[in-house]
């Protein structure tokens, strides 16, 4: 990224209230900024920076601090600088805007983040399940859903013993012939 | 008056059929649905179903150590699998602070690039067969068989190799290997005149394939297309160069483009894309002999890994488009969640809905398989 380019992109972005910006390397820029903020600053990014590519929205679960987190991971072709929008929103009732209008890829991730977060997007075109259409219980990408504990309450273990197995543990069990053992035998 | 639970049922016109395509159809590798709604032979509508390879990778990720996801990531995508090793190792050395020696990074680059030409016989094959040419399938088939036994070789798995972790590869080539390598690439470089006279020249695949499924350049940045198919569109992108890793910058390789923006075009860019992987390769041959040092920096104790808290964002360039893995540290031994981006999330989704209104309905199978897409890394 040129410097004019690195220039005129921080002047624009300090059109944006509260915006909190940090260079890991000259191609990556993280802004953390309020939830509240972010649809302007997206508007803004595609509208008047060249940032047409919308690579993810990422969710994270932060449930000690009672909060999601939404990263939009933006590119731009024309400076190749990856921008990541990190917001926090709180979790109950994890209600958020849809970016619909202004990444028309964000529909997917939405729909995704809604059936595995259980965050929901006013105004996303489609929040109707997709991957989990049999699924009927929580969010399972939640922190406080877990999975072993799910299993084991639904399925019940099933006593495997057969034959060729006693006729091992007759026999003393374990391994009875080594890898070595068969490769000397072979020679 | 109507009353309180009154629901009005649309009964569609006489006219208009449903068809579930799918979940086991010739359009892609793997078990996914299209739901079109057809009059007469024409498209009107299409929903894609996906689910039916849901194994919940992100979520057993953050129930298992650092090094040990290293098993899972690659059966996300069976035909492309070393981009997710490579990626999510990207990831993870991000966080960690991690310094990958050199000669790990050409290693990389060479199973990268294998892979890459072993998937995209794979499409020519799976593409071949949605217009009913069986033989570019066989050959397809047999000739990435060439490859995996490179894979056997150098990682000693045909298909999920394990062989990249964070910090470098697990081990040095063997002995002669360089030798194999070059002669297995001869072999398909003089095959590729047999593929162009039965099956890129061949009347009946470019008549079935032109004109089928354009996407504009317009469309294609909208809708988030990436890679090959997003090349096909005309447009000069692709990440190894223009969002450069490992030594993707020290090498010489052309972008090829098309800009017909079909199935044809799609097909025609990785025709092309194989030749340049050729060419790479060849430069790793050259190079990886003078390329001294270790393959891995050394990790601490694998079991008791804490990697710092933090997140990063890896990107590749895969064979099917722009595949990228967010990675969250809180700083524990586990990830705290990992987020797989795969080019197919788009392409078999969003895209393939749009391109198939208006398709025929005997053209919506090579629609599908011309955007390469891969299910799996749909339903991750």
């Amino acid at each position: 990224m040129s410097a004019a380019h690195s220039q005129n992109l921080n002047v624009l972005l300090q059109e944006i209230e509260g915006i909190h910006l940090t260079h890991h390397n000259p191609r990556r820029l993280r802004a953390d900024i309020a939830a509240e903020a972010l649809p302007a600053l997206l508007a803004l990014l595609r509208g008047r920076a060249s940032y047409v590519h919308l690579s993810a929205i990422s969710c994270v679960d932060w449930i000690e601090e009672n909060q999601f987190e939404l990263v939009y991971h933006l590119w731009s072709y024309e400076t190749s600088v990856l921008i990541s929008a990190h917001i926090r929103i709180p979790r109950e009732p994890g209600i958020y805007l849809s970016v619909f209008d202004i990444y028309t890829p964000a529909a997917f991730f939405e729909r995704d983040i809604h059936e595995m977060f259980g965050v929901y997007f006013e105004g996303s075109p489609d929040m109707s399940k997709f991957i989990l259409t049999e699924w009927n219980g929580p969010p399972p990408m939640r922190k406080d859903f877990n999975s072993e504990k799910w299993v084991m309450e639904t399925f019940s273990w099933q006593e495997y013993h057969p034959d060729w197995l006693k006729d091992l543990e007759e026999q003393g069990g374990g391994i009875v012939s080594t890898p070595e053992s068969i490769r000397m035998d072979n020679k | 008056m109507r009353p309180e639970n009154y629901q009005a049922v649309n009964h569609p016109p006489s006219n208009e059929y449903e068809l579930n395509f799918g979940p086991n159809h010739p359009g892609i590798e793997g078990n996914y649905a299209l739901k079109v709604k057809l009059q007469g032979d024409t498209v009107v509508e299409a929903r894609a179903d996906a689910g039916y390879l849901h194994r919940g990778f992100e979520k057993l990720m953050e129930d298992r150590l650092w090094i040990q996801n290293i098993s899972l990531v690659p059966r996300i995508c069976v035909p492309d699998p070393v981009p997710m090793e490579v990626c999510y190792s990207l990831a993870v050395e991000e966080l960690a602070g991690l310094e990958l020696p050199e000669r790990a990074q050409w290693l990389r680059v060479l199973q990268l690039e294998l892979s890459r030409i072993a998937a995209h016989l794979f499409y020519f094959g799976g593409h071949a067969a949605t217009t009913g040419m069986y033989t570019p399938m066989y050959w397809g088939v047999a000739d990435r068989d060439l490859l995996l036994d490179l894979f056997e070789e150098l990682t000693g798995g045909r298909v999920y190799s394990i062989y990249n972790m964070p910090g470098g590869v697990r081990q040095d080539i063997p002995r002669g290997f360089l030798q194999r390598l070059s002669d297995t690439l001869d072999y398909i470089e003089g095959r590729l005149k047999d593929y162009d006279n039965l099956f890129f020249t061949n009347q009946i695949f470019v008549k079935r394939a032109k004109g089928i499924g354009i996407i504009s350049q317009e469309q294609a940045l909208e809708w988030s297309v990436t890679g090959p198919n997003l090349r096909a569109c005309g447009l000069e992108f692709d990440v190894r160069r223009d969002d450069p890793y490992l030594i993707y910058d020290q090498l010489k390789f052309d972008i090829p483009t098309e800009h017909g923006g079909d199935a044809w075009a799609r097909t025609l860019v990785r025709r092309l894309e194989m030749v340049e992987s050729i060419s790479i390769i060849r430069q790793v041959i050259k190079a990886l002999p003078d390329i001294k040092g270790p393959v891995r920096t050394p990790i601490p104790n694998p079991l008791a890994w804490r990697v710092p808290a933090g997140d990063s964002y890896a990107r590749v360039e895969s064979s099917k488009g722009e595949l990228a893995y967010y990675v969250v540290s809180n700083g524990g031994d586990k990830p705290y969640r990992v987020h797989i981006r795969g080019p197919s999330a788009m392409h078999a989704v969003q895209v393939l809905e749009k391109l198939a209104v208006g398709c025929r309905v005997e053209d919506v199978a090579q629609t599908m398989f011309s955007l390469d897409a891969c299910p799996p890394e749909v339903d991750r």
